[in-house]
């Protein structure tokens, strides 16, 4: 129950210094000038301008929170060793677990409020435009929450060993593609013969498939995200969170 | 200071992340993509680096629909009279007859062209999202029925029932380029009647059903048609058009239905 209250104060602290973050309201004014931008693309459309409009719409409010949440975690636990304040907090009894699941969540937690606000804004810009709820909204937003959930917490752990905030983000940015090339690229290596297909097939049970969760991009009654959807996420989380857990038990604070 | 970790002490440390990384890698691999494979894709000039980020950013949706706008401003404006003697009447080629009179007639020859690039920018766009129902619909019609390729328009459809077998309104369009083929536009018109009635129907499919509609004397269907194009269409050349047709139809007060309508 203590540690359940120090993940919650670590959560809550992390989720406060993120918000209060100027970057935060700067990507929330892009965010939102982007997606009013869309309704160019909307008119251009003529009639399909709902489609593009919900569909650009989504496509930008993932893109900006994905942005603003591996640079959140690529720079939490660096910027806290360099300030040594992580020094403080493990001087404490705080197990290391739960200090990471308080920031794991914080960011998470920063990220739907991000999806939250935009979703609003953007939903707001369809009403005005005289267009009512797209009917896979809901299930757009839970994929692309799930989806960040997977790459923030991969953040976390590839900032664990990498030297540098920069580093984390472009290794978290070249999985994120990757993830979404997944599909793709086991069609491609189901066509490798011999030797070259094997070690291929196996580097691809590292990268996370992204479109399994990718509901903005499905159709109707596909765009529900089902258990296998679920399950994978989760694991994918729980992976991510027990390797930077156990490269953060190796390191001295 | 610690001392350096044992091995087991490490594989013991990263067999949990390690069993994680293998369920999810599993479940991932119940994931069977519904889109078209990469070897489909037949990318028209300058169009590659749009598919690449299609591709890498899980954006098919988005990228399709820049490609029906690209799709639509070809067609929109290629092979467009800027100027007409009438006002409204820019889409199109009047008629002359044996006398020296231009006739008009709303749609006869609207859209008709060459439009080389007509087909594969079409097919790219269902290359990019199979699932772009109204996209489809509108290539297939404006292929079969303006610029009489009805053979290019079934290629067209037949790939899009590949990745979509279970949408009925490509296999009502479809029949209706059969009776198209077969010089049948009554049978064309009350083939695509259903389609009409649903929300992802083309405009210009609403159009061409109206106008056969009233080639074959049927005005109340016509009417009923031009009524719907006027009351939900955002495309404001379409409106006017149906506005104008409407006050055509009502002039010649021959809006009961005749035997046989089309709805």
């Amino acid at each position: 129950m203590n540690n359940l209250l120090l993940v919650r104060a670590v959560a809550f602290n992390a989720f406060a210094e993120n918000v209060r973050n100027r970057f935060f309201t700067l990507f929330a004014v892009f965010a939102f000038t982007a997606v009013y931008a869309s309704v160019l693309a909307g008119v251009m459309a003529v009639d399909q301008e709902a489609r593009v409009l919900a569909d650009f719409g989504l496509a930008l409010i993932e893109l900006t929170a994905l942005a603003y949440s591996i640079f959140g975690a690529s720079s939490a636990l660096l910027k806290e060793a360099e300030t040594k304040t992580i020094y403080l907090v493990f001087s404490r009894p705080v197990p290391r677990w739960a200090y990471l699941a308080g920031k794991l969540s914080g960011t998470l937690l920063t990220a739907g409020l991000m999806l939250l606000i935009m979703g609003a804004m953007h939903l707001s810009l369809l009403a005005m435009r005289g267009f009512g709820l797209p009917p896979f909204y809901a299930w757009a937003l839970a994929g692309t929450f799930l989806k960040l959930s997977i790459i923030v917490s991969f953040a976390f752990f590839v900032s664990l060993f990498s030297t540098s905030a920069v580093s984390t983000l472009v290794i978290s940015s070249i999985m994120w593609t990757l993830g979404h090339f997944a599909s793709e690229a086991r069609y491609m290596v189901e066509r490798l013969p011999g030797i070259k297909g094997i070690a291929f097939s196996a580097l691809l049970w590292l990268i996370p498939n992204l479109q399994l969760f990718n509901a903005r991009d499905a159709a109707g009654a596909a765009a529900a995200l089902g258990p296998a959807a679920l399950f994978s996420a989760a694991a994918w989380v729980a992976a991510s969170f027990l390797g930077a857990l156990w490269l953060l038990s190796r390191k001295e604070f | 200071m610690p001392g350096a970790p044992s091995t087991g002490s490490v594989l013991r440390g990263l067999g949990l992340p390690l069993l994680a990384w293998a369920a999810a890698g599993f479940a991932s691999r119940a994931y069977t993509s519904p889109f078209p494979p990469p070897s489909e894709i037949r990318v028209p000039a300058a169009g590659a680096t749009g598919d690449m980020l299609a591709l890498a950013l899980g954006a098919r949706r988005l990228f399709a629909d820049l490609w029906f706008i690209r799709l639509m401003q070809y067609y929109g404006t290629r092979e467009f009279q800027e100027s007409a003697a009438e006002p409204g009447h820019e889409g199109h080629v009047h008629s002359v007859d044996e006398h020296g009179h231009a006739h008009c007639d709303h749609g006869k020859n609207y859209g008709t062209g060459d439009y080389p690039l007509f087909l594969p920018m079409a097919r790219h766009v269902l290359e990019v999202d199979p699932a772009f129902t109204a996209a489809g619909l509108y290539a297939a019609a404006s292929l079969a029925f303006n610029m009489q390729r009805g053979e290019e328009a079934q290629e067209l459809i037949n790939y899009a029932l590949k990745y979509n077998p279970r949408e009925w309104k490509y296999l009502t369009m479809l029949a209706a380029i059969g009776y198209s083929k077969a010089r049948n536009p009554v049978a064309v018109a009350e083939a695509i009647a259903p389609i009409l009635k649903d929300p992802d129907c083309p405009v210009m499919l609403k159009q061409l059903a109206a106008f056969l509609n009233k080639k074959a004397g049927n005005y109340a269907a016509a009417a009923a048609i031009y009524a719907d194009i006027a009351a939900t269409s955002r495309d404001e050349a379409y409106v006017k058009n149906a506005r104008r047709e409407l006050v055509k139809l009502a002039n010649m007060r021959a809006l009961a239905p005749a035997p046989g309508g089309v709805k």
